[in-house]
């Protein structure tokens, strides 16, 4: 009877109790390294934003439309916050990491591995796309300016083609980065940009045959719709 | 002598076995065939006559021209007969090489100006290639400032039609002035006089000649140093203005931002000589006036408003990152449905909307270029209304207004101040 409720009951007990022994020193291991993470964070979160108010980056990025390109996308917060909080969020996510690797569970260390394994591209994809919103907006606006300037009427439309196209395609390139549906985001944009072409190749050459051949026109004669003056 | 840093070991040569030079005339050009031969006779022609005892070389800096502008220039004589009954001079002499560096007007005058410095010339002169209506009294209109009155800087003065230099009348003439104090009606002429001192001045900035200066600033930054430096600065009245036509593809906005471009930019570097600066002052003006017929233009009113219109619909966005609600109010009013006659762009509220395009380059709103391409709708609006004022004016009556823009822009400089920082 003895041996049959050692058996049973302490010894699973007892078995529990060794690896319990065995798992808290890790745990606490784990404990102190989110701890000491949260407080990295909050004190490097205190430090970037006093920088950045420092550089005056908020009114930078006032000047430069970031702020407002962020509350078009419904994020409030200033850009010194925001970095703050960023930066705080990496800090506690990277000793989140260290804090599991130090359980020592075998299933948490393998989904670590592909996580990190992963995180290169999780982290050049979101700089494609940063790099990409603001070539989009730089070039659309170029586009605008330099339509307006030419006199022509469809500015606006021709200025959110080219900042829309260069987006989708800074995005396509970042969710190829990701691995996410990659041959499928390749031959819808392929199919979706070529679209694009040939519908304006159709709509100038059969809709604006005649406006094209008048432009041509002026502009080897040398006419042009200028102002006539010599400006200098 | 020094020997500049950018002419050749055989160039520097020639110049050592020629000595010292009293008077040296300099013609950047690139592509002048047309034009050249006129230009080079006039300046034979003015050497001849008025300066008749003084040593003198005429210097062609050439940009690389594929239609033979270096030849004509080589083979033009001019028969002195023609315009002087007696003479005993021997013809100056010549000088045709290309310039080295960066490409552009800049890098053709300090070629230009290392030969003149090296030469140690008393005066020099720098006249364009492209010019139709050039006399040989201006060689004598740009030179004697310098040789008997003592002179450094001689600015042109030109009697041009009522519009042309639009981008000069409504925007360099007026900023210029209100900046920097001094009424000098064409810093951007292209012809100018210039002592040996202020040459040799020049040349000793040697950070500018790498940057956009030495592309196509050089005119602006000339007379802005000059003043900024107190240089004695004059002008000379050389009539009328007549040039080979531009490119016709030669771009409006890119032109502005150029010229606007380098006036900013030298509004970084002399900030503290503007700032404390209020009012203006006549500046001397040398030669006999008189009025000419200038060749007419036509003007394609409806094109520039046309073109306003687009802007204050499309670049809103743009604009009211740093000019005030009430300008845009404005602007959107003067884009409104109301006819030509009653368009009407005010002086103040166009040099507001410049100054505040300073201050925002200043501040780095944003990219330079895509700044001041953006001014290019605002800079048509301004002169449709210029158009439609002056229609029926005289030459002096168009003065006068531009006199009245001048004004406002000095009145408005306080604007200017509040925004810069």
């Amino acid at each position: 009877m003895e041996n049959f409720l050692d058996r049973l009951v302490f010894e699973p007990l007892k078995h529990f109790y060794e690896r319990l022994i065995t798992f808290l020193p890790n745990l606490l291991t784990a404990l102190i390294i989110t701890g000491v993470g949260l407080f990295l964070g909050w004190l490097l979160k205190g430090i970037i934003i006093r920088i950045l108010n420092i550089i005056n980056l908020d009114k930078f990025c006032e000047r430069a439309g970031i702020i407002q390109a962020l509350e078009k996308g419904g994020i409030k917060e200033s850009p010194s916050r925001l970095a703050g909080k960023i930066v705080y969020w990496l800090v506690v996510i990277s000793f989140l990491i260290m804090s599991l690797d130090a359980l020592n569970i075998p299933a948490v260390g393998n989904l670590l591995t592909k996580f990190l394994l992963f995180l290169p591209n999780l982290f050049v994809a979101f700089i494609i796309l940063i790099f990409g919103y603001f070539l989009s907006n730089f070039l659309g606006r170029a586009a605008l300016i330099a339509s307006v300037n030419a006199g022509i009427k469809v500015s606006g439309f021709i200025a959110k083609s080219v900042k829309l196209i260069v987006f989708l395609l800074t995005l396509a390139m970042a969710l190829e980065q990701l691995g996410i549906g990659k041959e499928t985001v390749q031959i819808a944009f392929a199919i979706i940009f070529g679209g694009v072409i040939l519908a304006l190749a159709i709509a100038f050459g059969l809709g604006g045959r005649d406006i094209a051949k008048d432009y041509l026109e002026r502009k080897l004669k040398g006419e042009g719709d200028k102002e006539g003056l010599t400006h200098l | 002598m020094t020997e500049g840093v950018t002419l050749r070991k055989e160039i520097g040569e020639r110049l050592s076995d020629i000595g010292k030079v009293d008077i040296l005339i300099g013609i950047p050009s690139y592509n002048n065939a047309k034009t050249i031969g006129h230009v080079v006779q006039a300046v034979q022609g003015g050497l001849a006559k008025y300066f008749p005892e003084k040593r003198a070389v005429l210097v062609n800096s050439d940009g690389g021209s594929t239609d033979g502008t270096p030849d004509i220039i080589t083979h033009t004589t001019l028969d002195l007969h023609s315009i002087l009954v007696s003479h005993r001079v021997t013809p100056p002499l010549k000088f045709v090489i290309p310039y080295h560096g960066i490409p552009g007007k800049g890098s053709a005058f300090r070629t230009i100006f290392e030969i003149a410095n090296t030469l140690e010339v008393k005066a020099c002169a720098v006249v364009d290639a492209d010019l139709r209506s050039i006399t040989p009294e201006w060689v004598d209109l740009l030179i004697r400032p310098i040789i008997e009155a003592g002179y450094d800087y001689v600015t042109p003065y030109y009697l041009r039609h009522k519009y042309d230099g639009t981008i000069t009348n409504n925007i360099v003439y007026p900023l210029t002035r209100a900046l920097y104090g001094k009424k000098i009606r064409q810093p951007i002429g292209g012809d100018f006089g210039l002592s040996g001192k202020l040459i040799s001045f020049f040349l000793a900035k040697e950070g500018i000649w790498g940057t956009d200066v030495a592309k196509f600033g050089i005119d602006i930054w000339m007379t802005t140093t000059a003043i900024a430096y107190n240089f004695r600065i004059c002008q000379a009245f050389l009539g009328a203005k007549i040039h080979d036509p531009k490119e016709p593809s030669a771009d409006l906005s890119a032109m502005l931002h150029q010229v606007i471009g380098s006036i900013f930019d030298l509004m970084e570097t002399y900030q503290h000589i503007w700032m404390a600066i209020r009012g203006s002052e006549p500046v001397p003006i040398f030669g006999f006036q008189y009025e000419v017929g200038v060749e007419p233009i036509d003007i394609n009113l409806d094109a520039m408003i046309d073109k306003f219109k687009l802007g204050v619909r499309e670049l809103e966005g743009i604009w009211e990152l740093f000019l005030n609600e009430n300008i845009l109010d404005l602007l959107k009013r003067l884009a409104g449905p109301q006819g030509k006659n009653n368009f009407f762009f005010p002086d103040d509220v166009w040099a507001k909307i410049i100054f505040d395009f300073a201050a925002a380059a200043h501040q780095r709103v944003m990219g330079k270029e895509h700044l001041l391409k953006s001014l290019t709708p605002l800079y048509l609006g301004k002169v449709a209304s210029f158009v439609i004022e002056t229609w029926d004016s005289s030459a002096s009556e168009v003065e006068e207004r531009i006199e009245r823009l001048c004004l406002a822009f000095e009145e408005t400089k306080p604007h200017l101040i509040e925004r810069w920082d």
